[in-house]
């Protein structure tokens, strides 16, 4: 490769340039002006802002960055197509809102100290989602991954005033690092079987009859091990609760959201350029029979949201439900993708786009109400409805959102994924989809019954947020309501953006 | 059998590898875990050299190495920070005994 | 059986020998010096598959940096003075067997699978390819890899710096 094909590339990758560029930037102004550390949200924000400039601009683009001379065509190993400028969206205006949120949390308020690192950590983790919702090369997945999950051990510990954060990272780091290890074993052994990390390269050649299936099944398998961990998909979910109850709750909030948006972005790009013979008229992927995909993910999906959603039934602490909650969403989300067709692709899109609005709101509200009340029970919450009204109806509009109850956005996105099921007559699957939402709407109905139905003990405090946390919160409520009736624009953004680049 | 060829490498990487799982599961001191993940990365590693090696791929399987190395110092890094952390807060670094977050 | 093989297998036996040692023995400290036998031993495979460079980096990355802060860890989480440091494990004969098993299944894996196997000429040294290919083919990810280890320092000092606020 020469200096001229990587000065081309580098124009596809402007977004991320943006976002290292503003690390960088926070980091030096960290140091200059360490005494005072009130303008590093403004200097962050000023980033995020400006990566957003670069991700607008990019709808529409498409193009492959940064081939390697063996790749005998001129694939390379960051693809630049809709399909991930959507997830670049996405991620950027769930980091933009979880750094307003940072802004109210008291958690974060408390580390004045280190906010500069707190806010290029979170950089770094952005970084790495960037790239890989447009990785096609292994060695460019696994290493950005590592980026975002080392920038993430660090912010899940990252108050330390609280012993139940220090186990948070501790736990995220030991988890994580065993099944990146696990997928680089993997790795290893397809890289062996075709002598490319290039997914384009790797699909072209795994099509020949001399792949050995059962080695490739072993690291496919493997591989899987470390996505699933990311998507926190079952049976690699089980750090997810503890991490996520443990983590700052704007940390939580920004890993059920973006973190899991770009593992989405990763697993389908993946599925897609590496195993995808070709795409058909009707919009559905002819994968290549070496690997049986449909049955893989197919299960994966039912484990993950039955389990996350019977264990969420029992319980108390609503940091914690909220995680099961959000695993158990990962499921329905993979129900999308086992449809293999851009109709699945594009429900999935809806389904992210109106997840994030809903789980960001729900966690806000938490927030909001865990820094008046010190606690996340739910048996706290006895009352609240009535003392704090504006909370307590926007957490019912939330949660029924999240069940996937008309009138709300939530509704919406579970409707087109499983209309996208029943396209592909798979009616079971379906089934077992909607049996686990009524499931689903018995523990976010029990926090309404105690918000509004349970007599309380004492006497419950009265929350009245700030004017500007009031118009966070009616910046989340009022499109969850808006995009459950007039939810077309969602969905023609989303068809758009089912390009992916490949076969 | 005796000729060394590329399988023996593979061999040594696959028992490593089952090595560092045996480690990881049956470990409860988190620097013990991580040093079966350590053996795991090693194992991956001489995966990528060996395929590089007798492959005849380039030296992309040693560029990738290269990369897992200056990855492995950058993780054990944090890890440990956290491990001091934790050690700090517990005086203990067992993953099992640390467990504030069961129900 | 020529130099080469009786080498391949004095490593191998190193390696493997000194791994398990890493994940039975009861002792940590015994544990992390095990570990630094299998960097090397590791090490001296890589220069049996002609990645010289390769090895170099092994012994002064992984050895020099990795295993010094893991043993660091060691004994800064452990009295070692004191008190004799144990570490139970947990149902030894089960994992024994299961992994027993798995290993089974990943060598024959190994064995069975037909590589393509076609050894290239040995270059002189890798080290002028490793640097070349590192800067063209691969500048986007060793940029990345700059932005990594900046965060990881970010990191690790953000997590052991002492709090102000503290409880």
């Amino acid at each position: 490769m020469d200096v001229s094909n990587i000065i081309e590339s580098l124009k596809l990758i402007k977004p991320e340039i943006a976002v290292s560029a503003s690390l960088i930037l926070v980091l030096i102004f960290d140091l200059i002006f360490h005494k005072d550390k009130k303008l590093i949200p403004y200097v962050a924000l000023l980033g995020l802002f400006a990566t957003g400039y670069f991700v607008i601009h990019q709808f529409g683009t498409t193009g492959f960055g940064f081939a390697t001379k063996s790749t005998f065509k001129a694939f390379g190993m960051v693809t630049v197509d809709s399909f991930g400028t959507f997830f670049k969206l996405l991620i950027l205006i769930s980091a933009v809102l979880v750094l307003f949120f940072s802004s109210f949390s008291d958690e974060i308020k408390k580390t004045t100290d280190r906010l500069g690192e707190y806010y290029v950590l979170i950089f770094g983790m952005i970084l790495g989602m960037f790239l890989m919702v447009s990785a096609t090369d292994f060695l460019l997945i696994y290493l950005s991954m590592e980026l975002l999950s080392l920038s993430s051990y660090v912010l899940a510990g990252f108050t330390k005033l609280r012993d139940r954060n220090s186990e948070a990272s501790l736990k995220y780091v030991i988890y994580g690092s065993v099944s990146s290890g696990l997928m680089l074993f993997g790795i290893s052994i397809i890289y062996g079987l075709t002598g490319s990390t290039n997914l384009y390269v790797i699909n072209s050649l795994i099509q020949s009859p001399q792949i050995n299936v059962l080695a490739l099944s072993f690291a496919l398998i493997l591989v899987m091990a470390g996505m699933g961990f990311k998507i926190s998909a079952a049976p690699f979910h089980f750090w997810t609760p503890d991490v996520y109850e443990g983590s700052p709750i704007t940390i939580t909030a920004f890993l059920s959201v973006a973190s899991k948006a770009a593992g989405f972005g990763l697993l389908i790009r993946f599925i897609k350029t590496g195993f995808a013979a070709m795409t058909l008229n009707n919009g559905y992927w002819m994968l290549n029979p070496i690997f049986d995909w449909k049955l893989i993910i197919v299960i994966l999906a039912i484990l993950t949201m039955t389990l996350g959603n019977f264990s969420a039934l029992w319980q108390n602490n609503l940091k914690r439900m909220l995680a099961y909650s959000s695993i158990a969403h990962a499921g329905y989300l993979l129900l999308g993708l086992a449809v293999f067709s851009n109709q699945g692709i594009a429900a999935i899109l809806i389904y992210f786009f109106v997840y994030m609005l809903m789980n960001l709101g729900a966690f806000l509200i938490v927030m909001l109400i865990a820094d008046k009340l010190g606690s996340e029970d739910v048996d706290d919450y006895d009352g609240l409805g009535y003392t704090s009204p504006f909370l307590g109806i926007s957490l019912a509009v939330f949660l029924v959102s999240l069940t996937g109850l008309p009138p709300t956005a939530g509704f919406i996105g579970k409707l087109y994924i499983f209309s996208a099921l029943i396209d592909a007559k798979m009616f079971v699957v379906a089934v077992i989809g909607v049996l686990n939402s009524v499931v689903s709407l018995y523990y976010y109905i029990r926090v309404l019954k105690h918000m509004y139905l349970v007599k309380p003990k004492i006497q419950p405090v009265e929350i009245i947020p700030g004017l500007s946390q009031k118009f966070l919160v009616l910046l989340l409520v009022v499109p969850v309501l808006f995009f459950g009736i007039y939810f077309s624009p969602i969905v023609e953004l989303a068809k758009n953006c089912v390009v992916l680049l490949g076969f | 059998m005796l000729q060394v060829g590329l399988t023996h490498f593979l061999v040594i990487g696959a028992i490593l590898f089952s090595l560092g799982i045996y480690g990881i599961i049956t470990r409860k001191n988190a620097v013990m875990v991580l040093m079966g993940v350590e053996l795991i990365l090693n194992a991956a590693n001489i995966n990528f050299v060996a395929f590089s090696r007798y492959g005849n791929f380039g030296l992309n399987g040693q560029i990738a190495a290269l990369f897992v190395i200056v990855l492995a110092a950058a993780e054990a890094a944090i890890a440990l920070a956290i491990v001091l952390n934790i050690y700090k807060t517990y005086s203990n670094v067992n993953v099992d005994e640390i467990s504030n977050l069961k129900e | 059986m020529t130099l080469y093989d009786i080498i391949f297998y004095l490593f191998a036996l190193i390696t493997i020998g000194s791994a398990m040692l890493v994940v039975t023995t009861k002792n940590i400290v015994h544990a992390a010096f095990a570990l630094l036998l299998t960097f090397f031993g590791v090490a001296g495979i890589y220069v049996l598959l002609a990645a010289d460079f390769l090895a170099i980096v092994q012994i002064m990355v992984y050895v020099g940096g990795i295993l010094v802060l893991i043993i660091f860890g060691v004994m800064l989480t452990n009295k070692i003075t004191s008190v004799e440091i144990k570490t139970g494990t947990l149902n030894v004969l089960t994992a024994s067997i299961v992994i027993g098993v798995f290993m089974g299944l990943v060598v024959s894996i190994m064995v069975w699978t037909g590589w393509y196997s076609m050894p290239a000429p040995i270059p002189a040294t890798t080290a002028y390819g490793l640097g070349e290919t590192l800067i063209s083919d691969y500048a986007l990810i060793f940029e990345l890899l700059a932005m990594l280890l900046l965060i990881a320092l970010v990191g690790a000092a953000s997590i052991a710096r002492r709090e102000k606020e503290s409880l």
